[in-house]
């Protein structure tokens, strides 16, 4: 959980309630990352699509995360603008592997990040570039890249996170 | 993979330029080396885990290695070679068994091949034809050798002009051998019974009895004999045959096998035909005053592509709706159908290398893609419901994914008066100098008119005495009497001392040769040499130009020019019929150097 300590770090936040949206496309396995993050006696074994939205707990060494683990089927998609208000930090997920979906990452994140409440909210977005161990996958670097994320959008503070 | 990032690269420029675009560019490479058309192409769930793939029967770069390749994502998944050229390439559902893994029917030369998760399955042959007995009368008796390889050609033939049945492939190339070959031939063959098969031009799906997205499908195969099969999906028996006038080349199929359908079939006759269920023949046809591109059925409509640049929109009973003009040659046609907003549409890949999309007349978007597209496929590919597949005439693969927010609409065409009428005329301007003219022409208008009129008279004097004149000296190169129609004129070419003189002499009577004409020049013996002065003309046929050359030489070293005359004479008549006179250039050759 150090990372999450960093992340709780950066925030500055004293309180010990975090709210947390975890978005991405449909199949970049965001509730795989969310339940990884659970102890491990909560972790469910098998994991389907998500059907509109799931809340999540579980705590770090200072914090408390609520996330809430939205679907990211096209269909789901218009609900994500529903939880910006409560969200105090965004993870991002990406399927590294999927080359062809790429655009629409970065399409929703732009939708995402031009949000009016996102947009002068200064909240600390994570992007996993998921699924690095397929053999087609792309590098953080590349992801980064594709989703034009050194052009800096916002003042959002940016970490982009490899999971193996 | 270097060369689809850097072109990736550029089309997200482009995007970004066109940020109210309605695709977002998810792939383009240049160099993926397919060579396909819209018939070829299907998408399919091929192994049942929700990522679909393309299915691409790729004909190879000019034709040569037919291959079948399955795209996942933007990479070529498996290839395999295929005997023949693919005609069509179509999935469906054979069977209601779990897994529901529909199976991929690629129609090659007389077969249909299988495919279930990507290994052959299954080969159907079209049913052979039965040959004209007459010709396997012929063969028989060339098997018990009663008649030799001459006769049996002869008779051959007479069968190809007159029997209704064509004859086999075997005939056929016996035909077209040489005399040395045929012993050989029909030794070889005189011991095979003949057949006569046909080839599957188009083929398409039909679903069997419910309209469900994952029902079972029939295969409908379009056939060069004029015939429409309908297979069954597990058993591959024909279910129904169909007879049509002329070759399908576009199959629309709408409904279900066992309540009712109906198929729509562009033929090569340039004539649209529909069935349906319990019709053995065409129930209505649609006459299209030119051949047909690519038929597509959006919802009720039938749009109907021809080569005269338009699209037509057709209902089902034939009757025409609607006629939209195309800028451009229409290369292939494809349909457009959004799930999600219930929207039906059809695309146009033109060959200025825009791809147009129309719902009925209104033009909803425009595509412009680097090189003309020959493909066109709109569905779910991989995970992303809304992608639009196109490959391009020089092999290129292009992916568009249309945008979650995209919504589809008419742009309102500008009403009113067209833009040409605004334009201003260019009507010149009148100056000072123009009023003062036409304030002396009221002033003196009487004496202008006089003078005028007595240099009028005077004018037409001197022109009639002019051309007088050269009617009694012959001096125009055109011949004007009714008696000789002659055209004659000269070129020089060259720099000198030495010039090439060509004259052109044409007979431009209709219908009647002239004889016995000859040429004459006449010049100044001091200043050019000419190897022939007076020679004979040939016979002129009427309508040809002659090119009569000889070789002109200046003698001066002075630098000096003068005329040459050419005369065009009759046997024994001493007035030239017509002459030309040549103004020798100047020569700039060593002689005058």
């Amino acid at each position: 959980m150090g990372l999450l300590d960093r992340l709780s770090g950066l925030l500055g936040l004293k309180k010990e309630e975090v709210h947390v949206l975890c978005l991405g496309l449909d199949n970049s396995a965001k509730t795989t990352i969310i339940n990884k993050l659970k102890p491990s006696n909560a972790q469910s074994q098998d994991i389907v699509p998500t059907r509109g939205f799931s809340i999540e707990k579980f705590k770090s060494s200072s914090l408390s995360f609520t996330v809430f683990d939205i679907s990211g089927q096209g269909r789901y998609r218009n609900l994500w603008a529903h939880y910006y208000k409560e969200g105090q930090a965004i993870i991002f997920v990406i399927d590294s592997s999927d080359r062809l979906r790429m655009v629409v990452a970065k399409e929703e994140l732009d939708t995402l990040l031009s949000h009016p409440d996102i947009k002068h909210g200064r909240i600390p977005i994570l992007f996993f570039a998921n699924k690095m161990d397929l053999r087609d996958a792309v590098t953080s670097v590349k992801v980064s890249q594709l989703l034009c994320l050194e052009n800096s959008k916002g003042n959002h503070g940016i970490f982009v996170l490899v999971k193996p | 993979m270097a060369a689809a990032s850097s072109s990736d690269s550029d089309s997200g420029r482009a995007e970004s330029n066109e940020a109210s675009s309605k695709w977002l560019d998810a792939h383009y490479d240049p160099m993926a080396n397919i060579h396909t058309f819209s018939s070829c192409l299907a998408l399919a769930d091929l192994h049942g885990d929700g990522e679909y793939k393309l299915v691409v029967g790729d004909l190879g770069p000019g034709g040569q290695h037919p291959r079948l390749k399955v795209l996942k994502g933007p990479t070529v998944l498996t290839e395999s070679p295929l005997p023949a050229l693919p005609a069509a390439a179509a999935t469906f559902l054979m069977e209601q068994h779990e897994p529901r893994t529909p199976a991929l029917a690629l129609a090659s030369g007389p077969c249909v091949y299988v495919y279930k998760n990507l290994r052959p399955y299954f080969k159907f042959s079209l049913p052979q034809l039965p040959p004209n007995p007459l010709e396997q009368e012929l063969w028989n008796q060339a098997k018990e050798d009663w008649i030799d390889p001459l006769t049996l050609k002869e008779m051959l033939e007479g069968i190809r002009e007159k029997a209704e049945v064509p004859l086999s492939v075997q005939s056929l190339r016996f035909l077209q051998l040489e005399l040395s070959e045929m012993e050989a031939f029909v030794s070889q063959h005189k011991s095979k019974s003949i057949k006569r098969q046909t080839v599957i031009t188009t083929m398409t799906t039909l679903k069997k009895n419910l309209a469900d997205e994952d029902a079972v499908s029939c295969l409908v195969l379009g056939t060069e004999n004029k015939e429409l099969l309908v297979l069954d999906p597990e058993a591959f028996t024909i279910l129904a045959k169909m007879s049509l006038p002329s070759v399908p080349v576009f199959l629309e199929v709408s409904g279900q096998f066992d309540v009712e359908f109906r198929l729509a079939a562009a033929c090569r006759n340039g004539n649209v035909y529909i069935l349906r269920r319990d019709s053995k023949h065409p129930k209505y046809c649609i006459e299209l005053s030119a051949q047909p591109v690519g038929l597509v059925r959006v919802l009720k409509v039938l749009v109907v592509g021809s080569t005269q640049e338009s699209l037509h929109g057709f209902t089902h009973k034939g009757k025409k709706l609607w006629t939209v003009q195309m800028p451009a040659a229409i290369l292939t046609m494809n349909l457009l159908e959004q799930r999600s907003r219930g929207l039906q549409a059809v695309m146009a890949g033109l060959a200025n290398g825009e791809v147009r999309i129309y719902h009925d007349k209104a033009l909803l978007n425009v595509i412009r893609t680097p090189d003309a597209v020959t493909s066109l496929c709109f569905g779910r590919y991989g995970r992303e419901d809304n992608t639009l597949i196109m490959t391009t005439r020089g092999g290129g693969l292009i992916i568009k994914i249309l945008k979650r927010t995209a919504v589809f609409v008419e742009a309102g065409g500008v009403a009113g008066p067209p833009p040409a009428q605004a334009m201003k005329l260019s009507v010149p301007r009148k100056t000072r100098l123009y009023v003062d003219q036409t304030l002396r022409e009221r002033e003196a208008g009487t004496a202008m008119h006089r003078t005028f009129q007595t240099d009028l008279y005077l004018l037409r004097l001197r022109a009639a005495r002019a051309y007088v004149q050269a009617l009694e000296s012959s001096l125009n190169p055109v011949s004007v009497t009714a008696r000789e129609p002659l055209k004659l004129h000269a070129v020089v070419q060259g720099l000198g001392p030495t010039f090439k003189l060509t004259l052109h002499l044409q007979n431009t009577s209709t219908a009647r040769p002239i004889l016995g004409l000859l040429v004459c020049f006449l010049y100044n013996e001091v200043l050019y040499a000419l190897p022939r002065a007076f020679f004979k003309v040939p016979l002129l046929v009427p309508g040809l130009s002659y090119p009569l050359e000889t070789f002109v030489e200046s003698l001066s070293d002075k630098g000096i020019s003068d005329i040459i005359k050419v005369l065009v004479l009759r046997e024994g008549q001493s007035a030239p019929l017509l002459s030309a006179h040549i103004n020798m250039p100047m020569s700039e050759g060593l002689a005058a150097a």
